[in-house]
């Protein structure tokens, strides 16, 4: 059976309803059966449906008007901690979902200023176009990188102080050697990879086809030629 | 990459011996039964009620109108033309309308997340497309000491630059309102 989004309505055509019905009221016999076998538990479901005048039940007759002693039985606060409707069970689901989606939402945020970030260092990208709170949550990513940065810095020259305090040990030769997209990301293909990601957010694809003419001091030129990297 | 659990098996349909295993297989199935009970009810209008009994003896139920009048008409304790009252009816429209809304709300906020997941997944190829290049995009455990102090300097210089252009915006912003 193949898998098909299904839409969270009422459905209008009868005979559709009607093998839903059939399929669904199965499957969800079926999954209370196995619940209460796997792990030994009390259960029962109840059914109404328009095309019969008696319910469909599980487990049987008499093993649901013992869940139902049972559940009569427990007192009626108890009983309502966990009882649902519909309102409640679609409203849970939607503060659920909500929370999901918030979270899913920042760490997107994140990613994306990362990308800010390094965009910037390499002058491939440029500050004028950001917005103040762009930049606003750029300087938070920034801070909370050069904390990370500083906290590993000291870890290590905790680790060995002499070799921290050594020379630049050499480096591997795809970084030093030849080719000058080494040090300067060498964006064409992920700049592709951009445009072709029509979910990633508008503006993020602007500001990156946007590189400033102006160069803030965060070219290539400026920062890479590094004692270490004289060849960039 | 290794698989990080068991993944789908085929489950043999007796009670679990391990009461820890017993309790999990419990808290991950128990939930999603009355997801398709509400799925149910949704889509084909039917009146139900599942009760659920856990392993540590709590209860849950799950009702459409409510769990109580269904158990009621199941034992016959209610009499069948109450259902048909005016005020009744009146009140189920009334519920059935904010449930229809609540799920247009529900299904919106689920199109919202599968479109951030979508774009959490490209920006992660975003990321390793980059990674590839530069040395200074991978993850800070695997920089030398020479390699992240290097970093550290440009960084700052992007802060300093960064903090230089929120001024200036403030500033514009200011002079305009001058105006």
């Amino acid at each position: 059976m193949t898998r098909q989004k299904v839409k969270l309505a009422f459905i209008t055509n009868d005979s559709a309803r009607k093998a839903t019905y059939k399929k669904r009221k199965k499957g969800l016999m079926k999954k209370v059966n196995e619940l209460s076998t796997l792990c030994g538990i009390d259960a029962c479901a109840i059914i109404y449906s328009p095309y019969e005048p008696q319910p469909e039940i599980w487990p049987n007759n008499i093993g649901v008007q013992h869940v139902i002693a049972r559940f009569k039985r427990i007192p009626e606060m108890e009983r309502s901690k966990n009882m649902l409707n519909q309102e409640s069970f679609i409203r849970k689901q939607v503060t659920k979902t909500n929370e999901q989606l918030k979270k899913q939402m920042k760490e997107n945020r994140e990613k994306e200023m990362t990308e800010v970030m390094y965009q910037c260092l390499t002058g491939k990208g440029s500050i004028e176009n950001l917005t103040l709170p762009d930049l606003k949550d750029l300087g938070e990513l920034v801070d909370q990188t050069l904390k990370d940065i500083s906290r590993r810095i000291e870890s290590l020259k905790i680790a060995s102080p002499n070799e921290a305090a050594a020379a630049a040990p050499p480096l591997p030769q795809a970084v030093v050697g030849g080719s000058s997209s080494s040090m300067v990301v060498d964006n064409v293909s992920g700049r592709d990879e951009m445009q072709r990601g029509t979910q990633t957010t508008q503006w993020f694809t602007d500001w990156m086809n946007n590189p400033s003419e102006q160069n803030l001091g965060l070219g290539p030129n400026r920062i890479w030629p590094h004692p270490f990297f004289p060849d960039c | 990459m290794p698989r990080q659990n068991k993944g789908r098996q085929k489950i043999e349909m007796k009670r679990i011996t391990n009461e820890s295993n017993l309790l999990v297989a419990f808290s991950k199935r128990y939930a999603g039964h009355f997801k398709k009970a509400s799925e149910l009810c949704t889509l084909c209008g039917v009146e139900m009620a599942i009760i659920i009994f856990s392993p540590t003896k709590k209860v849950f139920s799950f009702g459409h109108p409510y769990v109580q009048s269904v158990l009621d008409h199941f034992l016959e304790q209610s009499h069948p033309s109450r259902s048909r009252s005016r005020a009744y009816q009146l009140v189920q429209h009334y519920r059935n309308s904010n449930i229809q809304e609540l799920n247009m709300h529900l299904t919106n906020l689920l199109g919202q997340l599968e479109a951030e997941k979508k774009t959490s997944e490209e920006l992660k190829k975003i990321r390793n497309v980059r990674q590839e290049d530069c040395w200074w995009d991978a993850p800070l455990e695997i920089l030398r000491v020479e390699e992240l102090e290097i970093l550290k300097d440009a960084i700052l210089e992007l802060k300093k630059n960064s903090e230089r252009q929120v001024e200036r915006l403030i500033g514009n912003r200011w002079l305009t309102l001058q105006q």
